[in-house]
């Protein structure tokens, strides 16, 4: 009878335990983590530079140049070939998930093009292709910000 | 005994898989004999220029239906896809039937997902020519033809063509490539020879000696002789940057080998007016690729180097080679007058 007795309180903390595991799980619910506007505000210095495949950065000195975003607009400084030649407004296909991004000029018509975003190493880089040239002459550039 | 038959047996299995290789091999097998080329030596820009291509497809092992397939390698100036027409006549068809441009999205089977005109290139390169601003244009027969088994199958191309779309007056090496879509650019294994000292192939590509194109209004382009002076990329706006390369190596000039070299240039805007930029300092100073190599190096951006305003653009340069002092000039040809730079597309 003692025997039964002991059981029958081990039953119950084995139970107990059990009612105390389960109450303890909790169903989480996730919400979805809006993707961020992309911001790139600032100025912005040529890190890598092609021309058809071949690297420009040994045979030019992009250290001047810089692409200024502000407020939707851009400035050009100290200027290079690049998909325009003066200052305008800009914008994105998405701003949540841009693929392309246009520079107007002032006074003049859009130019769009394919447009990168990548963290490489931490550091938030900016890519753009274009030919300010012949068509057939294609342009890489990668940016990262000034600091 | 009993060890002789088994190795006997094992000899058969042996010679059973090897001959399955070799059939394995030679089952795609297309050989291409006889290829030969009637090409002049030289058009006129804008002129009719008619060019023969022979060879014989000449099968080993299975029946297959396959496209004959042929490449031609000319300046992309001469915008071939859209200046030639090029029409066969076969022992395997009835008629004049039409070559027609590849399809840009059809694979060259031996490539890895190359096109075909990419995996031309990469497999012939450019022919020899010093300038790379050729393409290899491809074509395909317009119906496929069957090849049987040990057949042969006798092409007859004829190429028509408008040379010299962009107007250069050019001196340049043609190529040719044959081949059919079923096995593309196949490496020759050599392993399957049908006579002695003659090879299968499984494609055949020729570049002939120097063409000459002559009467454009155009420049003169040379892609088979070493230049003074040469650019990258070929054709530029005055919005691109421009390589200049001198290479002191082609000819015997005044200038011996020294440090620096610098650009002595005219620039020539579409409204009538023309600026020099004659000085001996950095902005014009060409630096030696490697020291004594005599070749020298500068990449110029012509909007900001000639100092145009935006409303402006530049039609074309004329520029010298100097030395540090600025008194000895070296021109085109090594001759006293300038070299030529055509700010152009096409």
């Amino acid at each position: 009878m003692k025997q039964l007795y002991k059981m029958n309180r081990i039953t119950w903390l084995l139970v107990l335990i059990a009612v105390m595991t389960f109450a303890s799980c909790k169903v989480e619910r996730l919400t979805p983590v809006a993707e961020s506007t992309k911001d790139i505000s600032g100025d912005w210095t040529v890190i890598s530079a092609t021309r058809n495949g071949t690297d420009l950065m040994s045979i030019v000195d992009f250290s001047q140049f810089k692409v200024s975003f502000k407020d939707g607009k851009y400035t050009l400084i100290n200027k290079l070939p690049f998909l325009v030649s003066n200052d305008g407004a800009y914008s994105f296909d998405d701003p949540q998930y841009p693929f392309k991004i246009s520079f107007t000029p002032t006074g003049k018509t859009a130019v769009a093009t394919a447009f990168t975003y990548p963290i490489v190493n931490g550091i938030r880089q900016l890519t753009l292709t274009f030919s300010p040239g012949c068509p057939g002459n294609t342009y890489v550039y990668t940016f990262k910000k000034a600091n | 005994m009993r060890s002789f038959l088994h190795i006997n047996i094992k000899g058969r299995i042996l010679w059973g898989m090897c001959a399955a290789i070799i059939m394995a091999i030679i089952i795609t097998c297309c050989s291409l004999i006889n290829f030969t080329v009637d090409q002049p030596d030289t058009a006129v820009v804008g002129a009719n220029t008619t060019i023969k291509v022979q060879f014989t497809y000449h099968n080993i092992y299975q029946s297959k239906t396959q496209s004959l397939v042929f490449g031609f390698l000319a300046p992309k100036g001469w915008a071939t896809a859209q200046n030639a027409k090029i029409t066969y006549t076969s022992t395997a068809t009835s008629g004049i039937g039409n070559m027609k441009l590849m399809d840009p999205a059809a694979i060259e089977p031996q490539s890895n997902g190359l096109s075909w005109s990419a995996a031309m290139k990469k497999k012939f390169g450019i022919g020899g020519n010093l300038i790379d601003d050729m393409e290899w244009v491809v074509y395909q027969s317009d119906v496929s033809v069957v090849t049987s088994n040990g057949g042969d199958i006798s092409v007859k191309l004829t190429i028509d063509m408008k040379m010299g779309a962009d107007g250069n007056n050019t001196l340049c090496k043609l190529g040719y490539a044959v081949a059919e879509t079923s096995d593309g650019l196949h490496d020759p294994d050599g392993s399957i020879d049908k006579d002695p000292g003659v090879k299968y192939e499984y494609f055949a590509e020729m570049i002939t000696p120097c063409f000459q194109l002559t009467g454009g209004p155009g420049d003169i382009v040379d892609f088979c002789n070493p230049q003074l002076t040469s650019y990258d990329p070929p054709k530029a706006l005055d919005n691109d940057f421009i390589t200049i390369t001198y290479d002191g190596t082609v000819a015997d000039t005044d200038l011996k080998n020294p440090a620096a070299v610098y650009l002595c240039a005219t620039g020539n805007t579409a409204d009538g007016k023309s600026i020099t930029v004659c000085e001996q300092t950095a902005k014009t100073k060409l630096t030696q690729t490697t020291s004594n190599s005599n070749r020298y190096k500068i990449t110029i951006w012509p909007r900001k180097f000639f100092g145009i305003t935006d409303a402006q653009t530049l039609t074309n340069m004329t520029y010298y080679i100097t030395d540090a002092t600025g008194n000895i000039k070296v021109g085109y040809g090594n001759t006293a007058s300038p070299f030529t730079y055509t700010f152009k597309c096409k």
